[in-house]
């Protein structure tokens, strides 16, 4: 049984898990081939520079999410009580972290160059004896680059939602997105062979920004994950329907008067602090406690750690925006 | 494909290849007196007949590796040789071509010789590239 933490994965999570491993090494493998192509024929291009850089920085989330998901299966220790499945929010934030800062430092450096007006000098080289327009050599690893990791994002998207994985779904997201840079790669190249020296740094400064605003992106959600901010949706647009269900299903306890949860999110799991007021002022019984936390349990798998807190009424300093409700809101 | 941004290669075709000299012996060597037809060397040599292909009169200047690269990017030149090597300090300044031939330096390291030309004239800089691997340079 595989899983994260002390917490046992359903069959449908395990095997995504092991699908998305064995695509995280598939992407590496590709990703190995394509830096090394680029690297041999991107001379003095900026697009090429820019889309090298690129699929270097792709390197940065399938390896924190495999060292992430290793950190995971660790079990909570006295030092480490809450398990470790924040190794997944750190591994979130460096990716995006070198994403924002290789995303500016390409602008910049694809900005200066067009302002600089450098004509970029693309030459022949020497392909088994044969000399060859370096330029046609771009555009075949260009597009060579363009399709696999469309196919391996779309694979793995429906697996960061089925595993709650924000590094694999900021994965996915970036590989889905490849063909662009592919194309803004070779049409630069293109514009080179057209003797339009601008289309190169004009061409690069499109793939920059593409990397910036991946980076801003996946920085946003990850430093409001690890900033506690409640459990949300896998990308980070909405609250996560768990909450809503949870403190609904403890309501339908019929010792429970009122319910609500804070909730946060651990990365794949959610830790869940919940408040129950019971219905006529009388402590609950332990058996009646434990009922309502299997309850949560089995709501859903990432569920986790939680803690039912028996209280005279709901406190709203631990619940903010608890008076914002509308009356007879019934957290559905 | 590739086309020159500023259209070097059209200009010289049956008009003036500009090129500067710079002496590093065997490779280039200055005019040995007025009668001569421009420098001797290896790379005058496979100027000359380089522009005979484009059916271009060569118009030689000398100097130092420094002016002449000054005038590559002034566009008062457009080829530069003076036994240049692929690593080249120049490289920001001008495009160096394919390496053509390898010769032994003299610290028995290898080298590779090259050429200069403006930054980004591409068409020229692959038809000279053409050229000169269809020479068999041996120095």
């Amino acid at each position: 049984m595989t899983k994260f933490g002390h917490t046992e994965l359903p069959q449908e999570q395990e095997q995504a898990l092991r699908r998305a491993i064995r695509l995280a090494w598939w992407t590496i493998g590709f990703l190995v081939t394509a830096v090394t192509l680029v690297y041999l024929v991107m001379g003095s291009s900026q697009a090429m520079k820019a889309a090298w850089a690129e699929d270097l920085l792709s390197f940065i989330p399938p390896v924190s999410f495999l060292v992430a998901v290793h950190l995971t299966r660790r079990p909570p220790s006295p030092r480490h009580p809450y398990g470790y499945h924040r190794a997944i929010g750190v591994g979130h934030l460096v990716a995006a972290t070198a994403l924002v800062t290789m995303g500016l430092f390409l602008v910049w450096d694809s900005t200066s160059g067009l302002l600089a007006a450098e004509h970029p000098p693309v030459g022949l080289m020497v392909v088994a004896g044969q000399p060859v327009w370096s330029g046609w050599l771009m555009i075949a690893v260009m597009a060579y680059t363009a399709v696999p990791p469309v196919l391996l994002g779309r694979a793995k998207m429906p697996l960061a939602r089925a595993l709650h994985d924000r590094v694999l779904h900021a994965d996915a997201d970036m590989n889905k997105a490849d063909w662009m840079t592919a194309l803004g790669g070779i049409v630069g190249v293109l514009g080179i062979g057209l003797g339009l020296w601008w289309a190169d740094g004009v061409a690069a400064l499109f793939i920059s920004g593409s990397i910036l605003r991946d980076g801003v992106g996946n920085l946003r959600v990850a430093v409001s994950a690890l900033m506690d901010a409640r459990a949300e949706t896998v990308d980070g647009d909405e609250p996560h329907p768990v909450v809503g269900e949870l403190d609904a299903r403890l309501e339908a306890l019929p010792w429970v008067a009122r319910a609500r949860s804070r909730v946060r999110d651990e990365g794949h799991v959610f830790h869940v602090e919940s408040f129950v007021v019971p219905a006529d002022g009388r402590p609950p019984t332990f058996d009646q406690l434990r009922a309502a936390r299997e309850a949560g349990d089995a709501l859903d798998w990432k569920v986790r750690d939680m803690v039912v807190v028996p209280v005279e009424e709901l406190p709203e300093e631990l619940l903010p925006g608890l008076d914002a409700e509308p009356a007879g809101h019934d957290a559905g | 494909m590739p086309t020159d941004p500023d259209g070097t290669l059209d200009r010289v075709r049956g008009g003036v290849l500009r090129v500067g000299v710079s002496p590093a012996p065997p490779w280039t060597a200055p005019a040995s007196d007025g009668s001569a037809p421009g420098p001797g060397g290896i790379e005058p040599d496979l100027v000359r007949a380089f522009a005979e292909t484009l059916d271009a009169e060569v118009e030689w200047t000398s100097g130092g590796e420094q002016a002449l690269v000054d005038g590559l990017e002034r566009d008062e030149l457009d080829l530069v040789v003076g036994g240049l090597t692929a690593d080249s300090p120049w490289v920001d300044h001008a495009t160096l071509t394919y390496p053509y031939a390898q010769a032994t330096g003299p610290e028995g390291d290898k080298e590779l010789h090259v050429m200069a030309v403006q930054v980004g004239e591409n068409a020229f800089l692959v038809e000279l590239e053409r050229f000169l691997l269809d020479q068999d340079v041996r120095p």
